[in-house]
């Protein structure tokens, strides 16, 4: 059914050009643009974005709902353009979960393996391990407005993972869950994407939950693909300010270039220190222009006013329980922030303070655009 | 205090009461009691108790020997092509309808106003206007026949007046609407994204049809089915028109008995015969369709 040649290469999708545009003319709407990527076989794979970035889209041209206006979709090495839905050995976990109301759990999760013209025993096995996987083994004759949200959610699961198909496609299936519920499924999702080994592709608006779970992730605004890689590179070196702002929190400081050496730049801090910086892909800085650069509010430390890189003043202090974020002023009237771990009997810095800055070496990068 | 509530209730209630009464079961009492009277010499009733009527429904007793009885094959007969017709009607327009429901369901929400007011436009019409224009369609010397015949495609006029087909025909147009409301009203609530969800689980778009939308529709169908097959068994101006007295339904023979026939008593008999025919099927149909689902809205 599926040309196995290209089982080698290791790539379960590949998305070239690939461009939706809803309606025509002056009122058409571009939902993806020039889409690239490459989805490797059995990673866990997200794509993350604000509402109305097109991940969505992108999840829905993959499992067959949309056709791209442009571009081409191969699901290992094979051309799936028009290809309908249920001819792609890919299943969906919808948001809503989209479970048959008027069936059983069992009718439900045997339902993919029933359209595949499977036989009975095989169905009833399948049904009954996949039940089990979700720990729903007492559920099987309830339909599903009998079941939590939580419950329904390990349902759409199993449903999806029944006919095992090469490519799950997961569209925000935790936003329904309260927090405690939505960090159970969390592990519980990454446990059946270890125990399974099927391409896990997971679509999330929420930072944290793509970083903990994504072996690599894509984040994408209006319609385009802004940085691709794993999360320690999305966090630790993000590219454009919309990433460096979309995940985790960021300090944004505008400072002066004095030398760039391939890779690297030399900044000018206020007060006149100059300090290495990493320059993101495709970015090259000119020697005396005002870039653009980010540090995490973890990566600087508070230190005696007159040592440490920078002088400042405490603008506030706000309390979180394990850490503290300390808002302060640079010389020059830009703000900061640090995050410090909390220790018993520390002191929050007084309002109006003077205290120095130590920033942590390497952690500065110099984002594209200003 | 209590006391007091209760009768206000009663009061309250007393206008539907009197609706209930006078208007749905008086009437019904009144050709009950008919049913078991003997026909008057110039129409109406006189006010002797017979069981003739009732007999008559079902046997015929020979003029000269009224010892001799044999089945009335007659009023069998149009027993069996009201039920048939009937059955054929809600056949068909649930045929017709579920594209027609479907459709409208799947047009932008603000143009399916504008295709549910199109489909209740005949309502403005007499139906007895309706009905001659049907028959005017399908007469030896209609537009059909003169098209067919210009066309070359037949050499003579097809004999459609006067036939079950011209009422099955005349029924299927008048109650086509009743089944599409209550399938698009089921269309509406349906969930799409379980279609999605069903294409998405490798079903074909029959298999989707038949596992997915049909068994989510199925409330549609009974009220639609139910709002078609009735009026059909008890339809009178559609078969009077376009079958004539050849195809003759219970409701033509019932009005039958009180007009030339002159037989009071024998067409309250079969008024009565007709509301038992439409409870039974009432029934049955609710048996039936209820009983798969049976237990999944935890009613009995």
């Amino acid at each position: 059914m599926v040309a196995d040649g290209a089982q080698q290469s290791g790539n379960e999708i590949e998305i070239q050009a690939v461009s939706k545009v809803f309606g025509q003319g002056a009122t058409a709407f571009h939902a993806l643009t020039g889409i690239d990527l490459t989805i490797r076989t059995g990673e866990f794979f997200t794509l993350l974005g604000p509402s109305g970035c097109g991940k969505t889209t992108l999840l829905r041209v993959i499992a067959g709902f949309e056709h791209p206006s442009s571009g081409q979709l191969r699901i290992k090495g094979q051309d799936v353009v028009g290809q309908a839905p249920n001819r792609r050995m890919v299943n969906t976990v919808f948001q809503s979960y989209a479970l048959f109301p008027h069936m059983t759990v069992a009718q439900n999760i045997g339902f993919g393996l029933k359209m595949l013209g499977r036989p009975r025993s095989e169905i009833e096995t399948t049904t009954a391990e996949m039940m089990r996987l979700v720990k729903m083994e007492a559920m099987a004759s309830r339909k599903p407005a009998e079941l939590s949200g939580g419950q329904q959610q390990r349902v759409a699961l199993a449903r999806a993972l029944a006919p095992r198909p090469r490519v799950l496609l997961l569209d925000e299936p935790l936003s329904a869950l309260d927090l405690k519920l939505r960090k159970e499924m969390q592990t519980e999702l990454k446990r059946l994407q270890v125990e399974t080994g099927i391409t896990f592709v997971f679509v999330t608006h929420d930072q944290e939950e793509a970083l903990t779970m994504s072996d690599r992730l894509a984040v994408m605004s209006k319609g385009r693909i802004l940085q691709l890689g794993s999360p320690h590179d999305i966090y630790h070196a993000p590219t454009e300010r919309f990433v460096a702002d979309f995940i985790g929190e960021t300090n944004f400081l505008s400072l002066k270039v004095i030398t760039v050496q391939g890779r690297g730049a030399d900044l000018a801090l206020p007060g006149g220190r100059i300090v290495p910086a990493r320059i993101a892909e495709g970015v090259t800085p000119a020697v005396s222009e005002a870039v653009s650069a980010v540090i995490r509010p973890e990566q600087a430390q508070l230190v005696e006013a007159g040592t440490g890189d920078l002088l400042a003043t405490v603008t506030g202090a706000v309390f979180f329980g394990t850490d503290t974020h300390i808002h302060l002023t640079l010389e020059d009237g830009q703000a900061f922030t640090v995050r410090r771990q909390n220790t018993i009997g520390q002191a929050d810095p007084e309002t109006g303070a003077r205290v120095g800055l130590s920033l942590m070496p390497g952690a500065l990068q110099v984002l594209r655009g200003s | 205090m209590k006391r007091d509530s209760h009768r206000w209730k009663w009061i309250l209630v007393s206008p539907a009461l009197v609706v209930l009464i006078l208007a749905a079961s008086g009437p019904l009492l009144i050709v009950a009691v008919y049913s078991v009277l003997s026909p008057g010499n110039m129409g109406g009733v006189s006010w002797d108790f017979s069981t003739e009527a009732w007999f008559r429904v079902f046997f015929k007793r020979d003029i000269f020997d009224p010892e001799n009885v044999t089945l009335n094959a007659d009023h069998l007969a149009v027993f069996q092509r009201t039920l048939w017709l009937s059955f054929q009607t809600t056949v068909i327009c649930a045929a017709l309808g579920f594209p027609t429901a479907w459709f409208i369901a799947t047009r932008p929400v603000n143009r399916r106003m504008i295709w549910l007011f199109l489909i209740t436009v005949p309502f403005w019409t007499n139906l007895l206007i309706r009905t001659f224009a049907i028959q005017e369609l399908i007469r030896n010397s209609g537009t059909l026949n003169t098209a067919l015949l210009w066309l070359g495609l037949i050499d003579k006029p097809l004999e459609l007046m006067y036939t079950d087909f011209a009422v099955l025909l005349g029924m299927s147009y008048v109650f086509l609407p009743l089944m599409v409301l209550p399938l698009y009203a089921a269309m509406d609530k349906l969930d799409f994204r379980l279609v999605e969800a069903g294409y998405d689980l490798y079903a074909s778009r029959m298999q989707v049809l038949w596992h997915v939308i049909l068994p989510l529709v199925k409330p549609g169908f009974i009220a639609g089915s139910i709002l078609v097959f009735i009026p059909s068994i008890g339809a009178y101006v559609t078969p009077r028109v376009l079958g004539g007295g050849r195809t003759m339904m219970l409701g033509n023979l019932i009005g039958l008995q009180f007009g030339q026939g002159r037989n009071w008593p024998l067409g309250s008999a079969l008024a009565m015969v007709l509301l038992v025919i439409v409870v039974a099927a009432l029934v049955f149909y609710l048996r039936i369709t209820t009983r798969e689902t049976g237990g999944r809205d935890g009613q009995s």
